[in-house]
């Protein structure tokens, strides 16, 4: 009973607040109060259609914000949303500050999520009926799937400022990170023979083609990614025959199954056959942490900051 | 004794028409469809390597043949590094399955039985899952832990069901048994759903690992499997006149005086060794102790002195065809060979059963 | 010596009693019939004689208790037929009767040509060499009980139980089958145990007959003592005339008042 009305006027009271931001927006158009950054509050409610086409209306400043996915929560604390979280998934181990509980964004408990009465969910898709679930407990939910290329992690970076009132926060964060990936870019000269790189996701040598977020990476150094000869069959995730791997000869091994499958140099120079790879006898080998490499948040400049200094060394000796 | 006098030479074998032998066409056959699965399996691979290089390859430890070096030490190693344990360790891997698929037949009396009949695959899958999980890249005596976890798993799902159908049924009948191993086989997809499910950062992992891993096979997997392979098939194989024995009924088996209880532990045991041995490395390759066994059956002859020779040499050759298939089909990448085992195997069946309808399964 | 002696024998199936504390001599070369109604423990009685069930009291053949044989002493010194034998499909008539030799070979069961010749003189015998080679499943039904007889005498046992011979056989097939297992017991001078539920037939092929109701033995003896009128109407509850058939033995009729 008491929920029922609690519902209703929040619905009664929506279109007032729409009419306020609408007269809000006019007066800042029109006037001159748009240079200095305005408090966040007075942007709410807003509205963020998600790439999915869905259309998520977060009413006031959200105070109380689940996110279920790993990387929505290194952007989150990134544009200083953090002390907005309550609670994070199980899969969330960075920063070491976020709320970490048992949630789950494999295998989502609606009842648990609500048990955090949030006023935001962030996840990174949407399994077991999440948003169904949450629409049905009037909860907004905001999904931000996995990125294509940097962009889509801007944009992300972005929508999640708006949501969270972090708006000016995201767009800095969005610009230092576009600032890093060019000097990036420019630090590595294009050799006439491109670098071959193999990225390795586990030891039965899955991995990584350029129509992946982390395959762009190595593309705007311009590196040549092995697995993109498979792309024919397996666009995204090819599992390589070891055979082509060793003729492929890469000059640069990424492993990012540092952490799940304890891979480094000497593992990889004992397998049968590997010994014979440029890379292995040249000792670039370079493991990675696992979840930076699979996580499209601003820690990927990080990532991309080694395999530079790797690209750099790799041309200097080459010259 | 019978009062019937017969003048035969001591020397002169007594021919007996009518008994099942292995016609010397089929076993030839065999050999020769290994022979050739084998032959495409190194000649044919994601990296284009000429005939002449593989010959070469293949006689260059021999010392009168070779040449001493190969061509291209770069192919070389790729042909001995890499794929030649990737054929003999397919070999290894299909001639145990489907010897172990005829074996686990003949015990149950059962057509469906196959090697995971008692939970040999749920085991081995919770094994490799744990080891996954729990302890990535540990090694144990200088081997990986995941497949020894497997073998563990498959050992230990097999026993409980033993025990288990034991407790429950005394063994009087193979049903009891069977039901035990279905039991025991939920409850440890059970926990190892679980496990995969808490721990998400290895699923790919354990997907990769159940789909089948000859993957990233080499002589190490070889050498591992290689004793529990040769004991497991020779011992089945020594018993395939008793599995015919077995096809008679309970009351009729025990008044002949065989140790029908001492035979099904034996054999049952033996298949279980070398499948547990086979999934450890290779995965838990569906379908070819099913298939193969069933094939020969329909084709050549019931008798397990048929059937068992013949599946050893034609499980290891489809198992060797099908994953040449599943490093060539996607090149450079891999299909995952259980994929390939019940795409090639299943229409095949499919028609061998039309083709020879009538014939008694 | 093949003669078989029950003395106190009690046969129970997860406790319910089927066979009650039961006494019988067979002679050696002797066929005794075990008659009586459905039920009564008859094949029971087999199955203990064979030491496929285990029971209370004792049974020895040739002055020997078969407890004290292993399984496989015990195969070579009674075969048994089944009442419905296991045919399996697709195996030939050879390898069929040639599992006969199961206790006389090694372990892995591994023949020598002395039970290949033995074997082959046994389906000649039995009038089945023409179809060595044919699949079980594909002989009739008298030619399936021939295949049965060949595959129990390659144990070379000197005693032979039977249960039920002639169940499932036309009248004729059932003379011949009874004919055929009469000359081999006296060829082989074998001891003969079969459970029968046809009356006639049972007198006219055994020496004696041993009548069983309930577990218990009610009377023992030639035909012409033991199917009388009021017996079977006792037993069977079945209305039947006996007519004692001068030198062909004892006809018992069933008649409808």
């Amino acid at each position: 009973m008491h929920k029922h009305q609690h519902t209703a006027s929040a619905k009664l009271a929506a279109p007032i607040r729409v009419m306020a931001v609408a007269s809000c927006f006019a007066i800042a158009s029109c006037g001159a109060a748009q240079s200095a950054p305005t408090p966040a509050a007075a942007h709410f409610p807003v509205s963020i259609t998600g790439p999915g086409g869905a259309t998520v209306t977060i009413a006031q400043k959200p105070h109380r914000i689940v996110s279920l996915s790993p990387t929505a929560t290194e952007m989150l604390f990134a544009i200083g949303a953090g002390a907005q979280v309550a609670a994070v998934d199980d899969q969330s181990n960075y920063p070491s500050s976020a709320p970490r509980t048992k949630l789950s964004g494999f295998q989502p408990n609606i009842e648990a999520i609500a048990g955090y009465s949030p006023d935001l969910v962030v996840a990174a898709e949407d399994t077991g009926g999440l948003v169904h679930g949450l629409q049905a407990l009037n909860l907004p939910i905001l999904i931000e799937p996995a990125a294509k290329n940097l962009d889509d992690s801007y944009l992300e970076i972005k929508q999640l400022g708006v949501a969270t009132g972090h708006g000016a926060e995201a767009e800095s964060v969005v610009a230092g990170m576009r600032s890093q990936v060019g000097a990036f870019v420019a630090s590595v000269s294009r050799p006439a023979r491109q670098l071959r790189v193999y990225h390795e996701l586990d030891n039965t040598y899955y991995s990584v083609t350029s129509a992946t977020f982390i395959g762009q990476v190595y593309k705007l150094l311009g590196l040549s990614n092995i697995a993109d000869s498979a792309t024919a069959a397996t666009p995204d995730y090819p599992q390589l025959s070891a055979e082509y791997i060793v003729a492929a000869n890469p000059d640069l091994i990424v492993l990012a199954d540092t952490k799940c499958c304890q891979q480094d140099l000497s593992t990889v120079a004992a397998r049968p056959g590997w010994g014979a790879i440029t890379a292995v006898k040249s000792g670039q080998v370079i493991g990675v942490d696992d979840d930076v490499a699979s996580r499209w948040g601003p820690r990927i400049i990080e990532f991309m900051r080694a395999i530079a200094a790797h690209v750099r060394q790799l041309e200097k000796k080459a010259a | 004794m019978l009062g019937v006098s017969v003048r035969v030479t001591p020397a002169s074998p007594v021919v007996l028409s009518g008994m099942p032998r292995l016609p010397w066409m089929w076993a030839a056959g065999g050999f020769l469809a290994l022979l050739l699965c084998c032959g495409v399996g190194v000649l044919v691979g994601p990296v284009h390597i000429g005939l002449g290089t593989v010959l070469g390859a293949l006689l260059a430890p021999l010392p009168w043949l070779g040449t001493g070096a190969a061509a291209d030490p770069g192919q070389a190693n790729i042909l001995w590094s890499l794929r030649f344990p990737r054929v003999v360790l397919g070999v290894l891997v299909g001639g145990t399955l489907a010897i172990a698929g005829a074996a686990y037949q003949g015990v149950f009396r059962n057509p469906l039985a196959d090697p995971y009949l008692l939970g040999a695959a749920a085991g081995a899958n919770l094994g490799a899952t744990l080891a996954i999980a729990f302890a990535p890249g540990m090694s144990l005596l200088g081997v990986n832990i995941v497949p020894l976890a497997a073998f563990v798993g498959a050992g230990a799902a097999v026993a409980g069901a033993y025990a288990l159908g034991r407790s429950v049924t005394g063994l009087r009948s193979t049903t009891g048994l069977i039901l035990a191993g279905v039991a025991i086989a939920a409850f440890f997809n059970s926990i190892q759903s679980y496990v995969q499910q808490t721990q998400t950062s290895s699923i790919r992992q354990v997907y990769s690992w159940i789909l089948g891993r000859l993957v990233t096979a080499g002589w190490d997997d070889v050498i591992l499997v290689l004793p529990y392979v040769v004991l497991s098939v020779a011992v089945i194989f020594l018993h395939r006149r008793l599995l015919d024995s077995l096809t008679l009924g309970e009351d009729e088996i025990t008044s002949l005086g065989i140790p029908v209880r001492r035979v099904r532990l034996i054999v049952v045991v033996a298949a279980t060794l070398g499948t547990a041995a086979v999934v450890a490395v290779g995965g838990t390759i569906a379908f070819v102790g099913i298939i193969v066994p069933h094939t020969i059956r329909l084709l050549v002859g019931r008798s397990y002195r048929v059937v068992i020779p013949l599946s050893v040499l034609f499980g290891a050759a489809f198992l060797v065809l099908a994953d040449t298939a599943a490093r060539t089909v996607v090149a450079p990448a891999e299909l995952p060979i259980g994929v390939i085992t019940a795409f090639l195997g299943a229409p095949f069946f499919i028609a061998v059963m039309r083709s020879t309808r009538g014939a008694p399964l | 010596m093949s003669d078989i002696v029950l003395a106190g024998v009690s046969v129970a199936y997860d406790g319910d009693p089927v066979v009650h504390d039961l006494d019988l001599s067979v002679a050696s070369g002797e066929w005794v019939a075990l008659i009586g109604p459905n039920g009564a423990g008859k094949t029971t009685i087999l199955r203990a004689i064979a030491r496929l069930v285990p029971f209370r009291g004792e049974i020895q053949i040739g002055g020997r208790a078969v407890t004290a044989l292993s399984q496989r002493q015990a195969a070579r010194n009674v075969a048994m037929l089944v009442q419905e034998p296991q045919m399996p499909a697709g195996m030939t008539v050879s390898q069929y009767v040639l599992l006969g030799r199961a206790p006389h070979l090694g372990y892995l069961g591994r023949e020598s040509s002395r039970d290949r010749r033995i074997v082959r003189d046994i389906v000649r015998r039995l009038a089945l060499e023409d179809m060595t080679s044919r699949p079980l499943d594909r002989l009739s039904g008298g030619e399936r009980q021939r295949a049965a007889i060949a595959r129990a005498l390659a144990q070379q046992a000197p005693v032979l139980l039977i249960d039920e011979p002639t169940s499932s056989l036309d009248v004729g097939r059932q003379q011949s089958v009874l004919e055929l297992i009469d000359q081999l017991r006296r060829e082989q001078e074998l001891t003969v145990i079969a459970a029968m539920h046809e009356l006639t037939l049972a007198g006219q092929y055994a020496d004696r007959l041993a009548l069983l109701v309930a577990g218990r033995l009610v009377a023992v003896g030639a035909a012409a003592e033991v199917l009388t009128e009021p017996a079977i109407a006792e037993h069977y509850r079945a209305q039947v005339r006996v007519i004692q058939m001068n030198g062909s033995g004892t006809a018992v009729v069933p008649v409808r008042n």
